[in-house]
């Protein structure tokens, strides 16, 4: 990369008197990565999710050389894959534990492009194909489940497509159209398979190379107060060895990940054993959970009531899952403050509450603390009072630390939900009725500091 | 001849526009129209009618007090209530679709994906489902065989 691109011999120069290279060598050499007194750690993420989808790439290639889809040779190809061919079961594990990963890093990274306000002008359409991308990701997850067509990804499958006909209008279409029938059946599985291994992938690339694409253009995101980073980074080589280190960590990781936990780590929503062959004449098994990723939704579908404002109860909780995910894409154009290259520590806190709402969720939709065997199930009230209980911890502990480290003084976000948190949990109140109350306290808030104009403070992000 | 004045070839380029238009919309209606058929699943067909469980059904219905038979397309749970009394009612949970069960110590049906719970004529005792679920006949016959006929309103599809 250091060389002169003057040369006109050698295979750059037989290139180069072709294809004009120079000019993309002057762009390489030149191109730097932004230094401030911010940490750089959030600038890797990115790498790192997308040296998880390449092993996605690589491994799934390889699944595909044994893998059938067909009613009797999914769960008996995965299974011949996992149990026969040599190192089939480490394909499998590395396939599994470097989707989980990809999520982690995925969800890492735009809450950490959440915090610093990378999001905000010029840079819009680099954080909306970001969430994109993590919609497609999702997509993997879900229509990859599917593939070993065992009693886990029947019911999963069962339950995320039923959700689609809770669209208006068109949602008894976009059933029929997702399961290929009525019902989950081997028809769904072929539909799933072809998204899980050329459509989705197929966006992804376009996507992922539009994503470059934008970065490249702009240059990763300065400091927010900063138009112009005070100094830069070279990213050949410098960044970009860092880059190359990290991937060896994440190689490192997910290989021993893979190896000594070959099915996962055996908590619901992260396990992958196969289990037994879809039955569709099989009732539900108790304790049946989605992956990780989706327990906040699981949880929410068990905590909307049969009906809500004229609705059925998962019409109301998808519309509100809905909602959320649309404010989430559309937070360039909301944060107002980041688009002025102001600190908005309001958005910050929301970035912590969204983590707060969504761990809360979980360790709901584990039952933790919730008691429960083989034979009795756990409490529900139980387990939201024990889960209350972790959820305020870590509040108050991350609050304390935003505030001593991070010097943050903006926290209505985090306390409306705190306050959700406590009156579901230890008052007892529903969920809903938490929230509403919640949010009511929070529209209080915001008016009162609007009016004692205190939003204007001057606070870090 | 005299030239045509500009606001008439005006007139003219916007027909030209609006027709090119048209033809666009019409191409990208012939395209997309037979790909969302396609999508669309054929209606299935399957014995929608009245159905008889079969040997290994019966015997497991004997056994656990329940059995799950398929009618059309549907999916249809099959029991015997503490006072032997043979029921049957749909069973895809009306909150997401997921296969419920009868639990004989507690006299109820539960759905282990949301926790609903319904009691033995399929109304909704507790948890998320919106709706009950619905309710199939069911006879023994004098052979001992077991005929599940579905509901006058059925819309199993």
């Amino acid at each position: 990369m250091s060389g002169e691109p003057e040369s006109g011999g050698g295979v750059f120069g037989w290139l180069d008197r072709r294809y004009g290279l120079k000019p993309l060598v002057e762009f390489m050499r030149h191109k730097e990565v932004p230094i401030g007194a911010h940490s750089m750690v959030w600038y890797y993420l990115g790498g790192a999710t997308l040296f998880f989808f390449a092993m996605q790439v690589a491994t799934g290639a390889l699944l595909l050389l044994f893998y059938q889809a067909g009613e009797h040779t999914s769960y008996e190809s995965i299974r011949f894959i996992t149990t026969k061919v040599p190192f089939g079961w480490l394909v499998r594990s590395l396939h599994c534990w470097s989707a989980h990963l990809m999520i982690v890093s995925l969800i890492t990274h735009m809450f950490s492009t959440m915090m610093l306000k990378a999001y905000r002008p010029p840079r819009e359409l680099t954080w909306v194909t970001g969430f994109v991308l993590l919609t497609l990701a999702l997509g993997f997850g879900f229509s990859g489940y599917l593939l070993p067509w065992n009693e886990l990804a029947f019911f999963a499958t069962a339950v995320g497509t039923d959700s689609v006909k809770a669209v208006p209008g068109i949602g008894d279409f976009l059933l029929q159209v997702l399961r290929g029938g009525a019902d989950v059946s081997i028809n769904t599985l072929h539909r799933f398979f072809g998204l899980h291994v050329v459509l989705l992938p197929l966006a992804t690339v376009g996507l992922v190379s539009a994503h470059l694409l934008v970065i490249q253009r702009q240059g990763m995101a300065p400091p927010l107060g900063h138009k112009v980073a005070p100094r830069g980074m070279r990213f050949f080589p410098d960044f970009a060895l860092r880059d190359l280190q990290l991937w060896l960590i994440c190689l490192i990781i997910l290989t021993s990940l893979a190896v000594f936990l070959p099915y996962g780590p055996h908590i619901p929503g992260i396990e992958w054993e196969l289990g037994k062959k879809a039955n569709p004449l099989a009732p539900a098994y108790p304790g049946i959970k989605p992956e990780w990723y989706f327990l906040w939704v699981y949880q929410l579908l068990k905590e909307f009531p049969p009906h809500f404002f004229g609705m059925e109860g998962p019409q109301g909780a998808l519309l509100l899952i809905s909602a959320l995910l649309g404010l989430w894409a559309a937070m360039p154009w909301i944060d107002r403050r980041a688009q002025r290259d102001e600190a908005s520590p309001g958005f910050s806190d929301i970035g912590a509450a969204a983590l707060l709402f969504l761990g809360f969720l979980m360790l709901m939709a584990w039952d933790v603390g919730g008691g429960g065997d083989a034979v009795k199930l756990p409490d529900p009230q139980q387990s939201a009072h024990v889960c209350a209980l972790w959820a305020l911890g870590f509040a108050a502990v991350a609050t304390a630390l935003r505030a001593l480290f991070l010097h943050q003084r903006y926290f209505l976000f985090t306390g409306a939900t705190a306050l959700q948190i406590a009156l579901h949990g230890l008052a007892g109140l529903s969920y809903l009725l938490a929230a509403a109350i919640s949010l009511a306290v929070l529209a209080v808030g915001l008016l009162v500091l609007r009016a004692r104009g205190q939003d204007r403070s001057e606070v870090k992000p | 001849m005299k030239t045509t004045p500009p606001d008439v070839v005006h007139t003219r380029r916007s027909l030209l526009d609006y027709l090119l238009g048209l033809g666009f919309i019409g191409f990208a209606a012939s395209v997309f129209y037979p790909v969302l058929r396609y999508l669309k699943p054929l209606a299935a067909a399957g014995p929608g009618g009245p159905l008889k469980l079969t040997a290994d059904e019966l015997t497991k219905l004997t056994h656990e007090h329940s059995v799950i038979t398929r009618l059309g397309t549907g999916r249809v749970l099959v029991f015997e209530d503490a006072q032997q009394k043979l029921r049957a009612l749909d069973a895809r949970c009306t909150h997401e679709g997921c296969t419920v069960q009868y639990v004989p110590g507690d006299s109820v049906i539960w759905c282990a994906c949301h926790n609903g719970r319904y009691d033995l004529d399929g109304r909704v005792l507790a948890g998320p489902p919106p709706r009950p679920l619905a309710i199939y006949g069911c006879t023994r016959d004098a052979d001992g065989s077991v005929t599940v006929i579905p509901p006058k309103n059925s819309s199993e599809s």
